[in-house]
């Protein structure tokens, strides 16, 4: 217990103590976007996905040096993570094509593969465990790929990523516990700390954007603690959202898009409230179909998003007690 | 705002119950299926492989069709709402100009 606390409080200070630099440093350097969704469109600084990978990298190194034994996994997990930021940090500097950067998100599913820390055996509720030894070590660079590009997808409003994430992180953790999974439960600690520390800064009125350096790490992230701590059911059910919020876009354009390709799925009116676009080239996105009912200011439009996080999650939690009910 | 929230539930329990549902039929029915004149185990088990997937594609097609009816029913009732309420405040517009007209006239 001591170790988990000692992973998680000093995850979270790095990250703490690092975003107010990072902030600092985006803003000197002009890396910043606009907050479209306010009527003032504020500048603010992007990146900040930086700090997550900072407080993650103390937090996973604090976990091998207490638990030497856990090194390999610890390992795979960290550098699937950092692949992943990398290729977000190129992004964000030179826009990548929408067509690479799934392709090149599938290869930072190298480490585990290589390593070998990932087990054939996944447990599914009412079938139970499952010999998928060919096929497993083929669907690893989609279980990797999607979550990172689908929580990179989902980033609409203030918060929006961050706290959808860090409820499936959360989501994760708890399944963990109910299937005596401590592989999953440890690397959710590891990731847990830094999330909350950028939820914080993120939340409405952002203070600071993730980035595609934050985005995809973080999807990446996750869709590794779903596979290394044989959680995959649980995590899909969880993904609910950002799965929804991805298929409907690329069912609706018919390809992979770039956000910049494709016309503005929300609106915003003159009194600041956000309203579902009606232009029918543009994507059905979970955004647009929140806003469908009728405009909703931003904060409340990020609020539905976290509901729907919570069902997702409390989905994903009976997921996991089928699982372990399972004979 | 509840509304909103109650209508994904809704996909959200659907979708969930179907993927339960699913899982219990790849278990029950499929995995112990002895298809009719296929004797090669590998040949089998790509079958066995292809019908599930394609039970997973009909899912994710319910799933899109689901939402795609939700928005488009939401959106029009949202034009309803907003024509209903433009043609109030016109008829509105139209009665308080007529009792003006009235005013002017007696004056």
């Amino acid at each position: 217990m001591f170790e988990e606390l000692s992973v998680f409080a000093l995850g979270f200070a790095a990250t703490f103590l690092s975003m107010p630099v990072v902030i600092q440093r985006m803003r000197k350097h002009r890396i910043v976007g606009v907050d479209v969704h306010k009527k003032d469109r504020p500048v603010i600084p992007e990146m900040g996905g930086i700090a997550v990978l900072l407080g993650l990298t103390v937090s996973v190194t604090v976990t091998a040096v207490l638990m030497p034994e856990k090194t390999g996994l610890l390992a795979s997990f960290f550098a699937t993570t950092l692949i992943a930021g990398v290729i977000g940090a190129v992004d964000d500097i030179k826009t990548l094509n929408a067509k690479v950067k799934p392709l090149l998100t599938a290869l930072a599913s190298a480490p585990i593969l290589l390593m070998r820390t990932y087990s054939p055996y996944p447990v599914f509720p009412i079938v139970g465990a499952v010999r998928l030894t060919i096929v497993y070590p083929l669907l690893i660079p989609f279980a990797i790929a999607v979550p990172s590009n689908a929580v990179n997808m989902m980033d609409p409003f203030n918060g929006t990523m961050s706290g959808t994430c860090t409820i499936v992180t959360l989501v994760l953790l708890f399944s963990s516990l109910i299937l005596g999974r401590s592989d999953a439960a440890l690397l959710s600690i590891c990731l847990l700390g830094p999330l909350l520390v950028f939820y914080y800064y993120n939340r409405y009125p952002a203070k600071v954007f993730s980035g595609d350096i934050g985005s995809l790490s973080i999807g990446a992230a996750l869709g590794a603690i779903a596979v290394l701590g044989q959680l995959e059911a649980v995590a899909v059910v969880a993904f609910a959202p950002q799965i929804m919020n991805a298929f409907y876009g690329l069912a609706t354009v018919g390809r992979l898009y770039e956000r910049r390709e494709v016309s503005r799925p929300v609106t915003m009116l003159g009194d600041g409230r956000l309203m579902a676009s009606t232009d029918p080239k543009a994507p059905i996105t979970l955004a647009r179909v929140t806003l469908a009912r009728g405009p909703l200011y931003e904060y409340e439009a990020a609020r539905v998003f976290i509901v729907l996080a919570s069902i997702a999650g409390v989905l994903a939690v009976l997921t996991a007690y089928l699982t372990m009910v399972t004979p | 705002m509840i509304r909103r929230i109650l209508d994904f539930v809704f996909v959200l329990l659907f979708i969930w119950a179907c993927m339960i549902l699913g899982l219990w039929v790849i278990d029950s029915a499929i995995v112990p299926l002895q298809l009719l004149g296929v004797t090669d185990d590998v040949m089998t088990a790509i079958l066995k492989v292809a019908i599930s997937g394609a039970m997973v594609l009909v899912w994710l097609w319910i799933w899109r069709e689901m939402v795609k009816r939700m928005f488009w029913r939401a959106v029009k009732s949202q034009r309803h709402s907003v024509d209903n309420l433009q043609s109030n405040s016109q008829s509105k517009e139209t009665a308080e100009h007529g009792k003006l007209q009235e005013r002017q006239m007696k004056g």
